[in-house]
């Protein structure tokens, strides 16, 4: 991808989705026009350090694409660490991670006091706190990253053939890619799910060998059905192979066929998955032989009932996504030529 | 105590301070007549208003939201540009804050004259 051509690019992929093609149709001839008129002043083409200048100028794509946000906030202790651009992504992200493992504790704790297990509120604030400091703490991060990639200049600026690139990458960009719609793998879509499959699987890891992560002080009476070690290994594969997937697409965005094609497979694969786990019928057992008296019968029977109706949600839900992606699949196959550019 | 550069910013942050309500003005009163952003930007700079790309077509398209101007894609030298226009609502807001301006301008000059 040409230097132009990615610094559009970048910053398309920041703007907000209902107003990008305008924007960048704006953007793209404000460029052209700029460079016209200093040619024509000059009476001469633009020398590549010139152009590359030009660019420079204007500032990074992210700065460039946070003026055309709403500014909701940023994150910042002292200098500015989240800008306003990714800010409200890292709050969503937050506050779904957050959201779910509260959902999840909250789900435990609830089964644990309806079954008349004694609950010790401060056990139960230590868990939550505990599990949003390492939320906090690993989302941040992650963000903090993508805001660095983002403030960042494109690198291959300096290229010998920058004038006559600038030109065609306009032209391409503007014709092919504007007017027809932008037919490729949003980059920033692909780090995303990177992020998001990575934190997945971490902490699947950590439930898996700490399991008062997500039961908190009921893991030393439950444990999780033998169904879930069936799924283990599979579930892992398949998360790995959705992070391969967007790694590919971070650095091949035009491959579309190949994004479109690997999530299809990985979803039926997802769905494989949810049946057996639905159909297996317990989800939850006791951890000993010693916590499975008759008082903690109705906690099992209680988590058990809640994980049946959670995973028919999660099936819905995952089903719903794979006929899109389907019609996306469809869709794109039957223009495929111009789609893969 | 503060350094040198600290007043510098100081005056830099009252300095933009300044200009961001002057410039809707500006803005408003360059497109009286139809125009598209570049020869905006250039038309604002001939009248020592600079202003960044970044600022001037998100301020574009905040001043449309708002009802104060109009804008259309047309075909000008061999491409398509969008061009601004000041709206009815956009004309009777300029007359306002115009009235505004020398308001705010004659009160300051007495101040000043002390």
């Amino acid at each position: 991808m040409q230097p132009v051509d990615r610094y559009l690019k970048n910053i398309s992929q920041l703007l907000p989705a209902d107003r990008r093609d305008d924007i960048l149709r704006e953007l793209s001839d404000d460029i052209e026009s700029e460079v016209e008129d200093k040619q024509s002043e000059l009476d001469r083409p633009l020398t590549g350090a010139e152009q590359l200048e030009l660019l420079k100028r204007r500032g990074t794509p992210l700065h460039v694409a946070a003026g055309y946000t709403q500014n909701k906030g940023v994150l910042a202790f002292g200098p500015q660490l989240i800008g306003p651009v990714l800010f409200p992504f890292y709050v969503r992200v937050l506050l779904f991670n957050i959201g779910l493992t509260l959902l999840v504790l909250g789900t435990v704790f609830a089964a644990l006091s309806l079954s008349g297990q004694p609950v010790h509120t401060k056990e139960f604030f230590s868990n939550v706190l505990f599990q949003i400091f390492i939320q906090l703490t690993a989302v941040t991060v992650i963000f903090l990253l993508v805001e660095k990639h983002f403030s960042g200049q494109p690198h291959e600026w300096n290229k010998q053939d920058f004038e006559k690139t600038l030109h065609t990458a306009i032209e391409k960009r503007v014709k092919e890619k504007i007017y027809k719609k932008m037919r490729e793998v949003s980059r920033f879509d692909s780090i995303a799910v990177f992020i998001a499959t990575a934190v997945a699987l971490v902490w699947m890891q950590s439930i898996w060998t700490q399991p008062f992560l997500i039961f908190g002080p009921a893991a030393s009476q439950i444990a999780l059905a033998p169904v879930w070690h069936r799924i283990y290994f599979p579930t892992v594969l398949i998360l790995l192979a959705t992070m391969f997937r967007a790694s590919i697409n971070i650095a091949r965005p035009r491959w579309i066929r190949f994004r479109d094609v690997a999530s299809t497979i990985l979803d039926f694969a997802g769905l494989a998955i949810l049946y057996t786990l639905l159909f297996a019928g317990t989800w939850i057992v006791p951890a000993s032989p010693a916590a499975a008296n008759p008082n903690s019968r109705h906690l099992f029977s209680v988590v058990n009932e809640w994980a049946f109706y959670g995973l028919w949600i999660a099936v819905a839900i995952h089903l719903a996504q794979t006929i899109k992606n389907l019609i996306r699949l469809y869709k794109n196959w039957r223009w495929g030529p111009t789609s893969q550019g | 105590m503060t350094s040198s550069s600290d007043n510098a910013n100081l005056f830099e942050n009252l300095k933009l301070e300044l200009r961001r309500g002057s410039l809707v003005l500006a803005v408003l009163g360059c497109l009286r007549s139809e125009q598209y952003g570049y020869t905006l930007r250039k038309a604002l700079a001939d009248r020592r208003t600079d202003i960044e790309e970044g600022t001037l077509y998100p301020l574009l398209r905040r001043l449309e939201t708002q009802g104060l101007l109009r804008s259309e894609w047309r075909e000008a030298d061999k491409r398509n540009k969008r061009f601004y226009r000041l709206s009815p609502l956009g004309a009777e807001v300029l007359e306002k804050l115009l009235a505004e301006w020398k308001s705010i301008d004659s009160s300051l000059n007495e101040i000043l004259k002390g």
